[in-house]
């Protein structure tokens, strides 16, 4: 149990589920092996482990931005990399990957619409794709609702309008969160999510995220350079060791440590 | 040992070298320099200067009904440099509205190469051509006037912007694409919600550049009969007139600097570095009445 919110019951069937992964870039070493890794609904999982070591690719991979090496990648009962169904998926990137030019209420709506799931119903499969494209631009009543409830869950009700380049660090730490939580995704990938945050706002946007992972059943994994923070947040820690952290190790592995 | 310096000063020199050596190739005689000087002389102080300012004054006809103060307005000069700029400013806007779908396409980090190499082509294909061979084309096929002129500049800038503008899209950080191909937006929604406003200052910077450069190139069009200024100085030449084309000239190489100047107090505005505000036009036209404020 973390900050007084119940953990809920997790489900059977995992949202993530990686078998015998090798992870890293094309025409380089694998950076790290992960022989098994589940993470069920309403869990939140943490990464550890010193820079360099793969964490971040850990997580692009998830979201089918990297191939993994070899192995098999599953997110929602399907193989990445596969194109992200609608909603499916909220990353929030360690560079946030925000629109700067563009205000708080625009970056959060994007989130928003990647959320609603409209669709038009046709026989022709083009017709069908060209038709949920263009659809998938009209402004709806309840995205706006949505983003309008996530910016003010984020303490950012007086910014709406503002552009995001004018934010500081920990104001645009906070938009790329709304923007995840309006999206309402099943799985959260979260990249150092919460630094640059001082300790109260840092309480109230883990809070709120944790809040929406345990009522909607949904995942987060979240990595952190800090483990002591990791330890503190999440109900399973996985800890990714090239030696540094435990000079007996050889090669990089990831072990999990007790929360 | 060979250092770095060195190995670049012998490259520039091995050109220079080739470059001469070509040219000597393609010169019969160098002995026509300086008699071109000569000529160039001659030709200024005997036909050249000074420039004959009646391209200002009115035209006979028609008969000029405005105001006497602006009857400027009804001079060759004025009606072909007005002219030339609403083709500039005409095909500018068409040319951009067509250009930023097909660069959008034609950028690599947001289309598949199939897609992305057929978008290129026909940039390429517009592009091929300088803006004076697309106004003879259009002259053929629509006849003479402004028309064919706003017809050729159009398909110039659908091809000059379009690369502008793809390399620039092509350039942009790629962490915004990456978290909205997470999130599963469609392709038209990342191009709507994520480059364009993320670009925007940069593309607005180029189609003002573009303006600029079609007011300069919309000088020429004109001779081939596409309209603007560039009809007058043909029309002049045939008759050897020069004191009137000098003025010509001169009328369009003070309109290109103040266009010039506007056009970089513009841009400045929409310049990636620094933490700019959102300018409004009063900001780019009136900048120091705004302080005075």
């Amino acid at each position: 149990m973390k900050d007084g919110i119940a953990t809920t019951k997790f489900y059977e069937r995992p949202i993530v589920k990686l078998i015998d992964v090798e992870i890293g870039y094309k025409n380089n070493e694998t950076l790290v092996k992960i022989p098994d890794l589940e993470i069920f609904p309403g869990e939140i999982v943490a990464i550890a482990g010193p820079s360099g070591v793969g964490k971040t690719t850990l997580l692009r991979t998830i979201a089918g931005l990297v191939k993994s090496i070899s192995g098999k990648v599953e997110v929602c009962g399907k193989a990445i990399p596969h194109r992200p169904k609608r909603g499916e998926l909220g990353y929030i990137p360690q560079r946030l990957g925000l629109v700067r030019h563009a205000s708080v209420m625009h970056n959060v709506m994007l989130g928003a619409n990647a959320g609603q799931k409209k669709e038009i119903f046709h026989k022709n499969k083009y017709i069908k794709l060209v038709g949920n494209s263009f659809l998938s631009l009209l402004p709806s009543k309840e995205a706006k609702r949505k983003s309008l409830e996530a910016i003010r869950k984020m303490g950012l009700s007086d910014k709406v309008g503002e552009p995001v380049r004018r934010l500081s660090g920990g104001q645009q730490r906070r938009v790329a969160t709304a923007r995840t939580l309006a999206q309402e995704p099943v799985l959260i990938l979260a990249d150092e999510f919460l630094s640059e945050l001082d300790d109260e706002t840092m309480a109230v946007v883990l809070k709120r995220v944790v809040e929406y992972i345990r009522n909607n059943n949904a995942a987060l994994l979240v990595v952190e350079h800090d483990i002591s923070r990791a330890k503190s947040m999440a109900d399973r820690l996985l800890v990714i060791d090239d030696g540094r952290i435990n000079p007996f190790i050889t090669e990089v592995t990831m072990i999990e440590v007790k929360v | 040992m060979i250092t770095l310096k060195s190995k670049v000063i012998s490259i520039c020199l091995i050109l220079i070298l080739f470059s001469f050596s070509i040219l000597n190739g393609m010169v019969d005689d160098w002995g026509r320099l300086s008699g071109g000087i000569s000529n160039l002389f001659i030709f200024f102080s005997e036909s050249l200067w000074p420039p004959n300012w009646s391209v200002i004054e009115p035209q006979n006809y028609p008969v000029c009904t405005t105001y006497p103060l602006f009857d400027f307005t009804c001079s060759t000069a004025w009606i072909g440099m007005s002219e030339t700029i609403k083709i500039a400013f005409v095909s500018t806007i068409f040319g951009s509205i067509i250009s930023l779908p097909i660069s959008i396409l034609a950028a690599r980090n947001l289309s598949s190469l199939g897609v992305s190499y057929f978008a290129r082509i026909l940039l390429a294909a517009a592009r091929s051509l300088p803006s004076i061979i697309w106004a003879i084309f259009f002259v053929i096929l629509v006849g003479f006037g402004p028309f064919s002129g706003v017809l050729a500049m159009t398909i110039y800038t659908v091809g000059y912007l379009g690369k502008l503008q793809y390399e620039s899209i092509e350039g942009m950080n790629s962490v915004p694409l990456e978290s909205a191909r997470s999130m599963g937006l469609s392709k038209i929604e990342i191009a709507t919600g994520v480059v364009i406003p993320e670009m925007a200052n940069s593309l607005i910077s180029q189609v003002i550049f573009m303006f600029e450069y079609n007011v300069r190139h919309g000088t020429v069009i004109g001779i081939v009969g596409a309209g603007g200024i560039g009809y007058y100085i043909n029309l002049y030449l045939k008759f050897l007139q020069y004191d009137k084309v000098i003025s010509y000239l001169i009328i369009i190489f003070i309109v290109v600097l103040i266009i010039d100047f506007l056009s970089i107090s513009a841009r400045s505005y929409f310049n990636e570095g620094g933490d700019v505000s959102k300018p409004s036009w009063w900001d780019i036209f009136l900048p120091n009445l705004k302080k005075l404020k």
